[in-house]
């Protein structure tokens, strides 16, 4: 763990935005560990809101149109995407939120299953299986508002403005899953979001705990927040269910609140546009599948490759986009725009810094040098398999090793051994 | 296609590191001028020059790496080599001692980073090998006639006459080599290279804590002599020398015990002079296999904590099986047979690997 510079400061208090609707929209056809199959066949009119596809295994992921129009299945760069074309008619299906009250859990698990609900903090995990816990007792229930990610501001000003249905919904899923606690993480810096929640979740009679957390980075990785929550240290990989706690985003809440009160599915979510590069900078309600370059359209800028990079996600995790046709996804929690990073490379001078801030207590300069030999059991014996790819052993590296590229190099020689 | 992370924090690269090792030893520096005025500074600027030198020509030669010798490192090697000499060391054999320290401590090795052994402490070993006589004379620390400005009472306000030349003693003095004037600008090195995070906590403190304890736990410990200021640049710049020492803070704890008992041994063994450099190079040799002994337990597994003990006490079997080998060689005068065993390993080692296309990759 170590401390980062936020980088929030623009965008953290401004209001989420509303842009016009993108004329099309590019929903990417890949689900959670498998592709997605087309309910509707290609060129037909969708309706808003409308189910467009689906996958066909038990993760069960649905998708949804987020705009009426005709949709047609693309392809760039080798991916498969579905591309409905706005008609700007606004014709959507009739959405009746369900009566809340009467739901049994069953019924609020397929509720989520249908409005399309997945993790959206970047893995994309369905929620509605992470929920499925049986009869296993769960001691904590943790929402995760630790946005450890430098610029994204997504999540604060959710909180920021958060209305009674996000706790409403934050206690029927606690019913659901019988959590003896309820937790909501904050970062430290955010502490003037603690007393304005705690004063709105006592009014509605709801028992939140909200908690503040270290500034370090990261601390809103799932292994990480659940040892500083619930005092559990858990090992990557395990399910977080069977060791009695289950997490979830901020931003996966108010999707399920949508679903809930609105019975509207997944189709828009919250994020941030900024970086050093972006004229335009704060916080944006946008369609899932708006193309970054309608994006860079509203904002008056246009991509300039050899000037800056855009990420998908924050500075640490965040990939860059390859075209300017990738889009928002469920995932998606900011567009940055920044400039190239001019990288010096030298020897690794064994200072061990990535070794100190490494989350998971791994070496991460023994990657690079058994990475750089196809020494397989060198890398399995460091334990590369524990890495959260957290990108802070490159961030702290003085001699810019290139050690993101030695894990995921070693976790590929170890996936094919 | 770049990969993530896409921001780095401004001045943290590797030529900042080591620019805040010389920040840190430049009182260092400022202090021998007090002491012996542009004697000390002509050695200081030709170890340095001739360790530039080298750096660049031999890196450009051997390692086909035309701009990585100007990080600053050579630099480095070359002040901590020269603070450990005598400012009445002849100038030839400064320019020897930095030459072999880059080339036969960095550069037959891959270069920076890729060392075992701390260079500036190889490179003085050299000199003791190749230039035994002046080196262990006497009349190489016969410095009184060079003195520029003599060590006075600093404290004359201070009644209590030896608290004041004890207090004058620590801030500054003349004798000893050309990094020992004041242990005070010692201190506030590492002191600086400390708050920069240059250096961990770990290495000094073990260091420091096992080796003072050792002279107080054995009986008549107060009648050994040794120059604590030289003790301390040790701990504080050569004992925590990155691409030497282990990566791992339990292992910095070991590593710095394992230098401080070791050079206790060999001050109760007798080895005079060379005590603490000795100490630093043998542990050197193991602090990769200490980092591997001592690394992390990771995050939600379980350490075998039976197999951790064994192996430590096989680790300290051998490092102490080391020293009295070491020991053993110094009481027959055979220590100089250790170097050329080095040359030969080094010059083999870099000749195989240039053949065979093997380097050591980070």
């Amino acid at each position: 763990m170590m401390a980062i510079p936020s980088l929030k400061k623009e965008t953290k208090t401004q209001e989420i935005k509303r842009l016009p609707d993108p004329p099309y929209v590019l929903l990417s056809l890949l689900g959670y560990q498998e592709p997605l199959k087309p309910v509707i066949a290609s060129g037909a009119h969708v309706q808003k809101y409308q189910l467009i596809a689906q996958s066909e295994t038990h993760w069960s992921i649905k998708l949804h149109a987020p705009i009426s129009g005709i949709a047609n299945v693309v392809e760039y760069n080798g991916q498969r995407y579905l591309k409905i074309t706005n008609d700007f008619k606004n014709d959507s299906i009739v959405c009746t939120p369900p009566k809340v009250a009467s739901l049994n859990n069953q019924d609020i698990l397929k509720v989520i299953r249908d409005a399309g609900i997945v993790g959206s903090g970047g893995a994309g995990f369905p929620t509605h299986i992470k929920y499925d816990v049986s009869d296993r007792p769960i001691t904590h229930f943790i929402i995760n508002g630790a946005e450890c990610e430098p610029y994204l501001s997504a999540d604060y000003a959710l909180m920021n403005q958060a209305e009674n249905h996000l706790w409403k919904t934050v206690q029927v899923i606690q019913k659901l899953l019988q959590a003896d606690q309820v937790v909501l993480a904050i970062e430290k810096q955010h502490r003037e979001l603690k007393k304005k929640m705690e004063h709105q979740i006592a009014q509605l009679n709801i028992n939140i705990k909200i908690q503040l957390l270290g500034n370090d980075y990261p601390q809103g990785s799932e292994l990480q927040l659940i040892k500083a929550v619930a005092g559990k240290i858990i090992p990557k990989g395990s399910i977080t269910a069977h060791h009695g706690v289950v997490v979830s985003n901020i931003g996966t809440i108010a999707a399920i609140a949508n679903a809930l009160y609105l019975g509207i599915p997944y189709t828009e979510r919250i994020v941030t546009i900024s970086g050093e590069k972006a004229r335009t900078k704060g916080n944006f309600l946008l369609k899932i599948g708006t193309p970054i370059s309608y994006l860079l359209k509203q904002m008056g800028q246009d991509w300039l490759p050899s000037d800056h990079q855009i990420i998908l996600g924050g500075p640490m995790m965040g990939s860059p986009i390859a075209h300017s046709e990738e889009s928002i996804s469920k995932g998606t929690g900011g567009v940055l725009l920044l400039k190239h990073l001019y990288q010096k490379t030298f020897n690794c001078i064994q200072c061990g810094y990535c070794a100190d801030v490494c989350p998971q207590k791994l070496m991460p300069m023994e990657f690079a040098r058994h990475a750089a030999n196809d020494n397989i059991d060198g890398l399995q014996h460091f334990n590369l398999k524990s890495c959260i790819e957290c990108g802070a052993c490159a961030y702290v590296c003085p001699s810019d090793v290139p050690l993101i590229s030695s894990i995921l190099t070693g976790k590929q020689l170890i996936k094919t051994k | 296609m770049s990969l993530n992370p896409y921001i780095k924090p401004k001045k943290g690269n590797t030529s900042f590191v080591m620019l805040d090792v010389i920040i840190a030893l430049l009182p260092l520096v400022i202090a021998g001028y007090f002491a012996y005025g542009m004697q000390a500074m002509w050695l200081l600027l030709i170890a340095s020059g001739c360790a530039l030198a080298t750096d660049v020509i031999f890196s450009a030669l051997l390692l086909k790496q035309y701009r990585s010798a100007l990080d600053g490192s050579a630099i480095v090697t070359a002040l901590l080599l020269c603070f450990t000499l005598s400012p009445i060391t002849p100038w030839y054999m400064v320019a020897f001692g930095a030459v072999a320290a880059i080339l036969f401590g960095k550069i037959t090795w891959g270069g920076l980073g890729k060392n075992r052994f701390n260079p500036a402490l190889i490179g003085r070993e050299f000199m003791a090998v190749f230039f035994p006589v002046v080196m262990t004379s006497a009349g190489i620390w016969a410095t009184k006639d060079y003195i520029q400005t003599p060590a006075t009472n600093l404290f004359p306000g201070l009644s209590n006459e030896y608290l004041s030349s004890y207090l004058s003693g620590l801030v500054y003095k003349t004798n000893g080599a050309m990094g020992e004037y004041s242990i005070a600008l010692i201190a506030l090195g590492g002191f600086y290279l400390l708050l920069r995070k240059r250096i961990s906590w770990h290495i000094p403190l073990a260091l420091l804590a096992v080796f003072f304890g050792s002279f107080w736990f054995i009986e008549n410990g107060q009648n050994y002599s040794y120059s604590i200021a030289g003790v301390l640049l040790g701990t504080l710049f050569m004992a925590t020398d990155m691409p030497s020492s282990p990566t791992n803070n339990y292992g910095k704890l070991y590593y710095g015990s394992m230098i401080g008992l070791v050079a206790f041994i060999f001050i109760i063994g007798k080895v005079s002079y060379e005590y603490m450099s000795y100490a630093i190079l043998l542990l050197n040799g193991f602090s990769y296999k200490i980092s591997e002994v001592f690394r992390p337990k990771v995050w939600g597994e379980k350490l075998d904590y039976k197999k951790r003990v064994e192996h430590i006490f096989y680790l300290t079997l051998s490092i102490l099986g080391c020293t009295l080998a070491i020991l053993s060689l110094h009481y027959y005068d055979m220590v100089s047979y250790l170097i050329y065993i080095y040359i030969a390993y080094i010059v083999l080692k870099f000749n195989f690997s240039f053949i065979k296309n093997i380097t050591n990759p980070i």
